[in-house]
């Protein structure tokens, strides 16, 4: 249970890669607990879609350690890490227009009874899973062309949990949505964090990291720039970190200034 | 008003019975005929009259239903009437409803926020989030009559600003209710959460009974709402209630009010979180009350002690106001028993003993959504609904 004092559900220690010249990662270590929402922040090209698509097999590390429930294991293939237990959603959700919910949830591993696929259970355990993250859609047969950019983001959120996995990878969810569906998003992260697994939260919108994530790591050219836990972090030391601001410990006036600005 | 009947007469009695009538039924939402003249006072066959009158003008729907078996008459203000919208932001959480004068919730949004959350940015969410709802129900912002929101501080109900600075970071200078009418585009009331809790409870809740009742909100801050015979009491500077800013310990942390030792630096979710962390790491407010119904010891502890000291507080304002009944919301008292159980024993224990009627302890009706419903009817409430006149028919004629 959580609470109790466990080591990581997911530890990467000294994380490198290199594309050619560039030094996209540089030792980087990262930890997800069990209920636990990890937001891994920072600019464009500090490193957090590389480190993602490690943890989701589409990319190995030059060098480094990856440890699931403490045993080192090697993520080769999207598939491998389907089989260890973690679910991805990239930001082009790659999910199919013409299929309705239920058939995109279970798209590749459709269920079987005896004779033939088990449409009536793969809808029961779909129109679960939605109700599960206080999803607003309607229907398990709608097809996927009518839903809205929120409702898309449900559906691929849905579908990682199909097969029950224990650590969710979710790249920039609520980049182009609008605030009541952000709020879905938002709500769903929420739920999958009360279901006990590891969420990896990538993202630029630092109010929804803020709202939704227990701690904040920050990226900056492919290096580990700063660690913070949301309760005690306050929003200009994550950006001070996310910029390579110097960062001091400024006293602070009650209205959130710093002393110095009020004089 | 000029050509007002004038007072006394026949007519002048009949216009004041008819604005009975509607301002009951926008109170209660829907009642029957029969319920409508126990709570009007009115003769039955007066109120019959008087709803006939106003389903021809437009101004009721009626529809059959049934009420102990009988065949009765529901009466409800015709949504026509317009929607209003409730908005709770909260120390984490924006909720936002909309509903119409029978209390009916047509939509409903939350949104976690972040700590501190920065006043521009969540009103902005705000504002779209409701044009996003009353586009989601097919309506037009000229049938929201109002708005009400329901904020973490001390509200002065006459400027709709936060009364005490520092209690809501970034957000003391600004006039909230301007700020949000400007952007949302109708007129917008603003009141203290715990307050909102209690008009909620006492309208549709635990306390619905009750004339004299407390809404004791223990979340993230703790705070309190009075209802003193019916009516809603504020206070000269909406201060009533904040009993989160009692002082309970005289060596204590200095809150941000700017005191020493208030209630919330012992029992506010700060609190709390920080006697977990040495043993079991960072959690939420919500971890600790789960934890606590699942029966981990150590949390249930951390909200069995903050029920004993609210009880503490509750039972020296319980003194001072005699409640019939406190009710007890927000995110904490989701544990249940866990909190209340000590909180009815420390209350209960410092009160003088009433043979007659004991002080009742009970958990909210509404439980989390307490507040933003006492938003919602805060709204409807303010909201001026146009009586129709017997002078109207020769006002429009002239």
């Amino acid at each position: 249970m959580m609470g109790v004092a466990q080591g990581p559900l997911l530890a990467m220690h000294g994380i490198s890669k290199r594309f050619g010249a560039v030094e996209a990662l540089t030792d980087v270590t990262l930890e997800v607990h069990a209920r636990e929402v990890v937001a891994l922040v920072g600019d464009n090209g500090a490193g957090k879609s590389t480190l993602a698509k490690m943890v989701a097999g589409a990319l190995t590390p030059d060098s480094g350690l990856i440890e699931l429930n403490g045993e080192a294991v090697t993520i080769p293939t999207p598939a491998a890490a389907y089989g260890l237990g973690i679910a991805t959603v990239f930001q082009d959700f790659a999910l199919c227009e013409n299929l309705d919910v239920t058939a995109n949830l279970f798209l590749g591993r459709e269920m079987h009874g005896t004779l033939r696929r088990s449409d009536e259970e793969m809808e029961r355990i779909t129109r679960e899973v939605l109700e599960r993250l206080a999803s607003r859609i309607p229907s398990a047969r709608t097809p996927l062309a009518a839903l809205s950019a929120g409702q898309r983001q449900s559906v691929a959120i849905a579908r990682t949990l199909i097969g029950s996995p224990r650590i969710v990878v979710l790249d920039e969810p609520t980049a182009s949505l609008s605030v009541a569906q952000t709020a879905e998003v938002l709500t769903h992260i929420e739920r999958l964090r009360e279901m006990g697994l590891g969420v990896i939260l990538i993202s630029h919108n630092m109010t929804d990291v803020r709202a939704v994530a227990d701690r904040i790591e920050v990226l900056r050219l492919g290096r580990n720039n700063g660690s913070f836990v949301t309760q005690r972090a306050s929003y200009e030391e994550i950006i001070a970190a996310i910029t390579g601001a110097p960062r001091t410990e400024a006293p602070r006036h009650p209205s959130g200034a710093p002393l110095s600005a009020v004089g | 008003m000029s050509n007002k009947a004038a007072a006394g007469s026949q007519s002048s009695l009949r216009e004041a019975n008819r604005s009975l009538v509607l301002q009951t039924v926008q109170r209660w939402g829907g009642l029957t005929q029969v319920e409508l003249a126990a709570a009007t006072g009115l003769s039955t066959a007066t109120v019959s009259n008087i709803v006939r009158e106003m389903y021809a003008a437009g101004l009721v729907d009626t529809a059959a239903t049934t009420r102990s078996g009988r065949r009765a008459q529901l009466v409800t203000l015709a949504r026509r009437l317009g929607l209003a919208v409730g908005v709770h932001i909260g120390s984490r959480h924006l909720r936002i409803v909309l509903g119409d004068f029978a209390h009916a919730v047509i939509a409903e949004q939350s949104l976690p926020l972040p700590r501190e959350h920065r006043m521009d940015a969540s009103l902005d969410r705000v504002a779209l989030l409701v044009s996003d709802m009353l586009e989601r129900v097919g309506a037009s912002v000229t049938e929201v009559v109002g708005v009400g929101v329901g904020v973490p501080a001390p509200v002065d109900a006459a400027t709709g600003m936060i009364s005490v600075g520092g209690v809501m970071r970034g957000w003391d200078a600004t006039h909230l209710g301007q700020t949000i009418s400007k952007r949302v585009g109708c007129p917008v009331w603003v009141d203290n959460e715990a307050n909102l809790g209690a008009l909620a409870e006492s309208t549709l809740g635990a306390s619905r009974t009750c004339r004299d009742s407390a809404f004791v909100m223990a979340s993230h801050t703790t705070s309190a709402g009075l209802m003193i015979d019916g009516k809603l009491h504020r206070g000269y500077a909406g201060l009533a209630g904040e009993i989160g800013h009692i002082q309970v310990d005289p060596q204590g942390l200095i809150c941000s009010c700017g005191n020493r030792g208030c209630l919330d630096t012992v029992v506010g979710s700060d609190a709390l979180l920080e006697a977990l962390r040495p043993s079991r790491g960072a959690l939420s407010l919500r971890d600790v009350v789960q934890l606590a119904k699942e029966g981990d010891q150590g949390c249930s502890r951390v909200v069995a002690d903050a029920g004993a000291q609210i009880g503490a507080v509750v039972a020296s304002l319980g003194m001072v106001m005699n409640p019939q009944m406190v009710v007890v919301g927000g995110e904490l008292a989701e544990s249940g028993e866990v909190l209340l159980g000590p909180m009815r024993t420390a209350i209960t224990r410092r009160m003088v003993v009433n043979q007659i009627a004991p002080v009742e302890v009970v958990p909210a009706v509404l439980g989390t959504r307490a507040e933003v419903m006492g938003a919602l009817l805060l709204a409807l409430q303010a909201a001026e609904v146009p009586v129709m006149s017997d002078a109207e028919g020769e006002e429009s004629a002239s």
